[in-house]
Parts: structure tokens; sequence; C-alpha cells
């Protein structure tokens, strides 16, 4: 059964990555409680997933967020499907409110065209939490380097984002 | 019904300004950040002298930096103001009209 979400919930969003995960809590009315990376080294799911659960208790989320990447074609690794499964289970347990959003999802809420680029976003969302996320935007990443393992914090911030706007239009 | 907020936002202050816990330990004038942690992870409540040590460095009002701990004494604060209105000695003291309009607007805007 789907679980129903308060008015303006605390939503966790979590943004796994090849590191670890990137995460965001947002409360209240879009304010930005807490948000970072967590690096795990050896297994990363069993790591990840402890990770989650101390926040879970912690921060008592109402709802978590999650990408959906059980959608074909698989854009994400096999480890990081299971990864989000896990969490998933996790928060089934911990009786926390689910919601996976596809990746395409979070394009067309930032872009009218549903297209752009992690970067865009990025700039997107340090313009809006000057503060909090400004010094942290990476610099643009060319094609020969990694991906900065700040934008897991952005992606995190972003997916939070998608469930605030989502909720708020239904009430309205 | 909006869920209620998080104890304090002491953990977010100290990211949006890029310190360590130890250097806010350093400027509130503790010696480690064990105590800033324990702060940060709602086990421990700082003293009004910590607050407001706090609110100078993050220049933001203690309300603001404790949201959650503000949102339940501001509840607690209604809910007495709406006893003492109810308070027959209160009453029978001669309550000024501008004492029970003080708490009467005291117990509506705080519900």
């Amino acid at each position: 059964m789907k679980k129903t979400i308060p008015q303006y919930p605390r939503i966790l969003a979590i943004a796994p990555s090849s590191r670890g995960f990137g995460f965001a809590l947002l409360e209240g009315l879009n304010v930005l409680a807490d948000w970072g990376v967590k690096s795990i080294k050896g297994d990363k799911n069993a790591g990840c997933t402890a990770k989650v659960a101390e926040m879970i208790a912690h921060y008592q989320p109402d709802v978590i967020v999650l990408e959906d990447a059980s959608i074909k074609p698989f854009n994400r690794s096999a480890r990081i499907r299971a990864l989000g499964k896990r969490i998933v289970t996790l928060a089934e347990r911990s009786r926390v409110a689910v919601r996976l959003f596809p990746r395409t999802q979070v394009w067309q809420m930032f872009f009218v065209e549903g297209q752009g680029t992690k970067h865009a976003i990025a700039e997107i969302l340090a313009k809006k939490y000057p503060e909090e996320l400004g010094f942290r935007l990476p610099p643009k990443r060319r094609p020969w380097m990694s991906e900065d393992y700040r934008m897991d914090i952005f992606d995190a911030v972003a997916l939070s984002l998608v469930l605030r706007r989502r909720s708020t239009r239904n009430r309205t | 019904m909006p869920s209620p907020l998080l104890p304090n936002y002491l953990r977010a202050n100290r990211k949006r300004l890029a310190l360590s816990q130890d250097e806010v330990a350093f400027l509130l004038g503790t010696r480690s950040g064990g105590k800033v942690c324990r702060y940060e992870r709602f086990v421990r409540q700082p003293s009004l002298e910590t607050a407001l040590a706090y609110e100078a460095i993050f220049r933001r009002s203690v309300s603001e930096l404790f949201p959650g701990l503000y949102q339940k004494v501001e509840r607690d604060v209604a809910e007495r103001a709406k006893t003492l209105r109810e308070r027959r000695d209160c009453k029978a003291n001669g309550q000024t009209a501008r004492k029970r309009q003080a708490l009467t607007e005291l117990a509506q805007s705080l519900a």
C-alpha cells in the first residue's frame, strides 16, 4: 500500500554513485536541513545501507526519494540498482514512504524541453541555494575528467525538489 | 498538517559556512568538537550562552537555529496562555481587559 505523505514532509533524497552516495534533507518550506556525500570503502552496498539506516534513525524522514534505476534501458550499474532495492526494503522496514523518480522526470522539472545536463541542473540549484550549495558547485566537467564527487549532492537535491514540486502541485 | 521541524539546524548552518566541528567548538569556547557533534545529533541541548554564541557565529536568530525546539516551546506557551486565561483566580483578581486580550492573542496566534 502506498503510504500517504503529510503536507511539507521531511524528505531524505539519496543519490547513489560509484563512491557511495549523495544525500539531501529537505523540510518545511524548502529548507535544506542537511546535505553531503558519504564515501564508502569495501562492501559499498552494505556500507551505504548501514549509513542510510543511521540517517533514517537520526532524521526520521517522512519520505525517501531515490532515482528509479529499474527503467529500461538501464543507465545505472547492477550494483547501484541492487543498492536502490536494498534502500527501498530498508525504508519499508522502517515504515518510511518511498518515491522513485526516473531521471527523465528530473530533467522535465528543470528544462522546458526535458533535456539538459547535470551541470546545468547543478547551476540552477546553486542559484536557488547560494549560501548552502554555491561554493560546492564543481567546475564544468571536461571530456577527459571523471565526475566530481560533489555532483552527488546536486543529484540528491534535485530529486528532493521533484517530490516537493509534485506534492505542492497536487495540493493546489 | 505539516511535519514537526528538526530540533536544530546547527549542522546545516555549520556546513553553510564550511566550518568544521572543531572550528565551531573553538569559536564557542569549548575544547573539542565532541560537544558540537552532540548538539548536532540532538543528543544534548546547548546552554543559553552557547545558543547565543551560535547566533553570533551563524548570524541567524536562535529561533531560526532551533526551529523544532522553538515550535515546541511556542506550542507549550500557547497551552499555558489558554490555561491562564481560564483560571478562576485570575478572573477573581480583576483581570484587566488588556491582559485577557494579550492572553487570547497569544493562545490563538500560537495554536
